[in-house]
C-alpha cells in the first residue's frame, strides 16, 4: 500500500514540529531500559528519568507547560515514585497559593493604571538628566520589583520607559540612550527581585523546596529573607546604574524635550483617585500581614487574601483576573514542587548531588566555595537558556543536595536565578524589551557579561562575609 | 487569486518584498495579504509579557507588528493598493489565532493586514491553510534548511525575494521540464513578465546531451505558449547539472520561475530537490510554482 505524498508531507510536517518531543520520548524509554546506575534505586533512577524529561520538555517547548505539568503527575504514579495520593497531596501547598494569589494581585495592581502616578514621581525626583533617569529607574524597578513582583514592575515601568525613548524627538537614531532606559528597567526589576519572597515566584518556590526538602525543614520568614538579600539588591541596583552607562554610552545628557512630552502625557491624570488609594492600602496590608502574619497564616494565604479583597472591592473583577493569570505556569510551578519533593524522597537529588560533588573532590577540600561558584554558574546557566523560575523549580533539589549548608546554598540558587543577564528569555522584562525591536540581542550580552561578573562576585561575598555575620540574628536554622 | 506577502520588519529588503509583490499582484488583479509573524515568548513568561503588553497599549505603544503592518498599509496606501482609510487598532478582530485588521474594499482587489505569533513556518502553514493562498512571497530564510522546510511544507507557490533591486530590468528565467508543475510555472511566467515587461529565458537542462521525449515535448510546449501568448523570449536547450545551469544563467538579473518538485516526500525530506537547491543557492529571487 502507498501513501499518498500529501499525507506523507502532512506526517514530515508534524514529525518536524514534534522533534523534541519524539526524541525526548526515544531517549526516555532508551534510557528506562538501560540498567540503573549503582547508589540509586529504582525509583530514584525513574526519578531522574522523569527530571530529565520535564527539563527537556521545558526548554525545549514541544508541547504546552500545563501538559508538562500534567504529566508529571501521571509518570510519577505510573512510574512507582509515589503513590496517587501522594502526588496529589504534593502538588498544592502554600508557594502554590503564594504564586497563585501574587499573579492575581499583580493583575488588580497594573489595571489600576498606577503606571501614569510611578512615571510622575520618577521625573519630579530625577529632573532632565540622563544619569539621574537612569538611576532612577533602576532604584524603582529594583525597589518595587522587591515587594510586588518582577512582572508587575516590567508592566507599569516599561511604558514609562518607551514613552521617554519615543518621546526623544530628535531626528538620528538612540540605540544607546534607548538601550540605557530600557535595560535599566529590565535590570533594575531583576535585581530586585531577590530582594523579598514576594519578588519572584522562584523564590516563593525555594521556601517550599527548604520546608520540604531538607532534613530539619528550613523555614525563612518574609522579614529575615529580606535581611538576607536586600543588600544584594542595594549593591546590585547601584551597580547597575554604573555599569550600565559603561556599557552604553548615551548620545546626550539631558532629555527635556522628552521631559516636556512626558509630563504633558500624563498630566491628566489629577489627583490620586479612590481606586488608587485602595489598590495602594490594600497591598500595604497584605505587605504588612507577610512580615508579621506570615509564620502564624503563611505567605500563600496571605497573598489569595490580598487577591480575594481586590476582587471583593470591585477593584478587579474575576473575568480580568481569570482572563490575566497563568493557570499553566500555576500548574507547571506546582508540578514540578511535586517532582522536587519525589526528588528528595527517591534520594535523586541527593544522587545527582553527589555525584556532581565527586568531579570536583580534590578542589572542594582546598576551596569551600566551590559548590557556591558551581551552583550560581548551573543556575545562571539554566535560567539564561530556560527563564529563571523554571530554573529553581527543576534545580533547586540539587543544589540544596549538593553539600553545601543548604540555607546558602537554597539562597544562593535563589539569587543566582536572577542572573539571566544574557538572553531575552530569562525575564519578562528581558523579552518584552527584545520584542520591541528597540534593543539587539547584542546589546544583552554588551551589558550581560559585566551584570554577570558583578553580580557574582557580590553574591560570593555576602556568602563569605555578610550572612555568617547575620545568620544568628535570623534565627535560619 | 489570492496573495500572501510574509513581512518581518520596515527595512529596505521589507519594502523591496511588499514592492515587487505589489507589482506582480497588480498584474493578476489578486487579493492581498500582508502578514507579520513575531516571535513568541517563552510559555513560562508568556502571561507576564502579555499583562505588560496590555498596559503598554494603554499608552499607545503597540505591538511592533502591528508598526510593521502599518508601516506596510502606508506604502500600500501610498502606491494605490490599499483603500484610502486610516490604520486603526480598533478595527483588530482576533479569531483563530491570528489577529486581522478589517479594512474597508474599495478597489476591485481586498486588502488583508494580519498579525500572528510563534513559530514561523508553522503560523506560515496555517496562514496559507486559512487563506488558501495561490502564492505566498517572503524574504530569503537565512538558514538553508529552512528555504528547504518552507519549500516543501507550504502548500503553496513560494515566491523567495533574494537580492531583489527595484532600478534594474530583470528578465525571466524560465526552468522547463516534465513535471507536471512546469505547465503552471510557463502560464505565471507570461503574466509576470507582461507584468514586468520582462524578456523570458526558456531553459531546459538535461544532465546528458540526450534529451527524453518528456522534455521535448515540454520544450515546445514551453515555446509555443510563450509565442501563443506574444512574449518575446529566448529558448535554450541546454547539458549539465540542472541547479548549477540554472544558477549561473540566473546570474543576479533573473526571476527565476520553476515547478515544484513532486517526487517522494521522504527523499525530498532528507535530500531536498532540484527547485530546492536551485532557491537555496541562487543570488536572485526565485518562484517555485505549486
Amino acid at each position: 500500500m502507498r501513501l499518498p505524498n500529501d499525507l506523507i508531507r502532512n506526517l514530515l510536517f508534524w514529525a518536524q514540529q514534534k522533534r523534541w518531543l519524539i526524541i525526548i520520548a526515544f531517549l526516555g524509554v532508551v534510557m528506562y531500559q538501560l540498567p540503573y546506575p549503582d547508589g540509586i534505586s529504582i525509583a530514584g533512577y525513574r526519578t531522574l528519568i522523569l527530571c530529565i524529561i520535564v527539563i527537556s520538555l521545558i526548554i525545549t517547548e514541544p508541547v504546552p507547560l500545563p501538559a508538562v505539568a500534567l504529566l508529571i503527575a501521571v509518570l510519577e504514579v505510573v512510574f512507582h515514585i509515589a503513590s496517587p495520593v501522594e502526588v496529589a497531596n504534593s502538588y498544592m501547598n502554600d508557594s502554590v497559593f503564594f504564586i497563585m494569589g501574587s499573579l492575581m494581585m499583580a493583575v488588580a495592581i497594573v489595571h489600576q493604571g498606577l503606571d501614569t502616578r510611578l512615571a510622575l514621581g520618577i521625573i519630579r525626583l530625577t529632573g532632565n538628566k540622563v544619569k539621574n533617569i537612569v538611576l532612577g529607574f533602576t532604584c524603582v524597578s529594583a525597589l518595587l520589583s522587591s515587594f510586588i513582583g518582577e512582572h508587575t514592575v516590567v508592566a507599569m515601568m516599561l511604558p514609562v520607559g518607551l514613552s521617554l525613548v519615543r518621546n526623544c524627538g530628535k531626528n538620528k537614531p538612540i540605540p544607546n540612550l534607548t538601550a540605557l532606559i530600557l535595560f535599566s528597567i529590565a535590570y533594575g526589576s531583576t535585581v530586585g527581585s531577590i530582594g523579598t519572597p514576594s519578588g519572584g515566584a522562584r523564590n516563593a518556590i525555594m521556601l517550599e523546596y527548604w520546608r520540604a526538602i531538607t532534613d530539619s525543614g528550613l523555614t525563612l520568614t518574609y522579614f529575615q529573607w529580606i535581611i538576607m538579600a536586600y543588600p544584594m539588591v542595594i549593591i546590585g541596583m547601584l551597580s547597575t546604574t554604573f555599569l550600565l552607562q559603561m556599557a552604553f554610552k548615551p548620545e546626550f545628557n539631558r532629555m527635556d524635550t522628552a521631559i516636556r512630552r512626558l509630563k504633558i502625557q500624563v498630566a491628566h491624570k489629577g489627583k490620586i483617585t479612590g481606586n488608587e488609594f485602595l489598590t495602594i492600602l490594600i497591598f500595604v496590608i497584605v505587605f504588612l500581614c507577610w512580615i508579621f502574619l506570615n509564620e502564624q497564616y503563611g505567605l500563600g494565604i496571605i497573598a489569595i487574601g490580598g487577591a480575594f479583597l481586590y476582587m471583593a472591592t470591585g477593584l478587579v473583577e474575576w473575568k480580568q483576573v481569570s482572563q490575566n493569570t497563568n493557570w499553566g505556569v500555576i500548574l507547571l510551578f506546582a508540578g514540578t514542587i511535586s517532582l522536587g519533593v519525589q526528588m528528595k524522597n527517591t534520594g535523586t537529588a541527593l544522587w545527582i548531588g553527589n555525584s556532581l560533588m565527586s568531579l570536583f573532590s580534590p578542589l572542594i577540600d582546598q576551596f569551600t566555595m566551590i559548590p557556591y561558584i558551581l551552583n550560581i554558574f548551573l543556575t545562571m546557566l539554566l535560567s539564561n537558556i530556560m527563564s529563571s523560575s523554571g530554573t529553581v523549580a527543576v534545580l533547586g533539589p540539587i543544589t540544596l543536595s549538593m553539600g553545601g549548608d543548604p540555607a546558602y546554598m537554597g539562597m544562593t540558587t535563589a539569587i543566582s536565578s536572577a542572573f539571566g543577564y544574557f538572553s531575552a528569555i530569562a525575564a519578562p522584562a528581558c523579552m518584552i524589551i527584545y520584542s520591541s525591536g528597540l534593543v539587539k540581542m547584542t546589546d544583552f550580552l554588551k551589558a550581560g557579561w559585566r551584570m554577570a561578573i558583578m553580580s557574582t562576585i557580590t553574591l560570593l561575598l555576602l556568602y563569605k562575609f555578610y550572612w555568617p555575620l547575620i545568620i544568628g540574628f535570623t534565627n535560619f536554622k | 487569486m489570492k496573495f500572501l506577502i510574509a513581512l518581518k520588519n520596515t527595512t529596505d529588503e521589507s519594502k523591496n518584498i511588499l514592492e515587487i509583490g505589489c507589482k506582480i499582484a497588480e498584474g493578476f488583479s489578486a487579493d492581498l495579504t500582508i502578514c507579520y509573524i513575531g516571535k513568541q515568548s517563552r510559555a513560562l513568561i508568556e502571561g507576564d509579557v502579555n499583562l505588560a503588553r496590555q498596559t503598554l497599549s494603554e499608552w499607545n505603544i503597540h505591538h511592533p507588528g502591528l508598526e510593521v503592518l502599518e508601516w506596510a498599509f502606508n506604502i500600500l496606501k501610498e502606491k494605490g493598493f490599499a483603500p484610502d482609510s486610516e490604520f486603526n487598532i480598533e478595527n483588530l478582530v482576533e479569531e483563530k489565532g491570528r489577529i486581522r485588521m478589517v479594512l474597508p474594499k474599495t478597489t476591485n482587489y481586498q486588502i488583508r493586514l494580519v498579525l500572528r505569533e510563534g513559530d514561523l513556518l508553522s503560523e506560515l502553514n496555517n496562514e496559507v491553510k486559512h487563506g488558501e493562498f495561490d502564492i505566498a512571497i517572503m524574504g530569503f530564510p537565512r538558514r538553508k534548511r529552512m528555504t528547504h522546510k518552507m519549500a516543501q511544507f507550504l502548500d503553496t507557490s513560494i515566491f523567495f525575494v533574494k537580492n531583489f533591486k527595484p532600478s534594474w530590468d530583470y528578465k525571466i528565467l524560465l526552468c522547463v521540464d516534465d513535471s507536471r508543475a512546469t505547465k503552471r510555472a510557463v502560464i505565471l511566467s507570461t503574466r509576470i513578465s507582461k507584468q514586468f515587461d520582462a524578456d523570458v529565458i526558456s531553459v531546459t537542462v538535461s544532465k546528458t546531451s540526450f534529451f527524453g521525449k518528456g522534455y521535448r515535448n515540454a520544450h515546445t510546449w514551453a515555446e509555443r505558449y510563450l509565442k501563443r501568448g506574444k512574449i518575446p523570449f529566448e529558448s535554450k536547450l541546454l547539458s549539465g547539472n540542472p541547479v548549477d545551469v540554472f544558477v549561473d544563467e540566473a546570474g543576479e538579473d533573473h526571476i527565476i520561475i520553476m515547478g515544484k518538485a513532486k517526487g517522494n516526500e521522504i527523499l525530498k525530506f532528507i535530500f531536498g530537490s532540484k527547485p530546492i537547491h536551485t532557491a537555496q543557492r541562487a543570488n536572485c529571487p526565485v518562484l517555485m510554482v505549486n
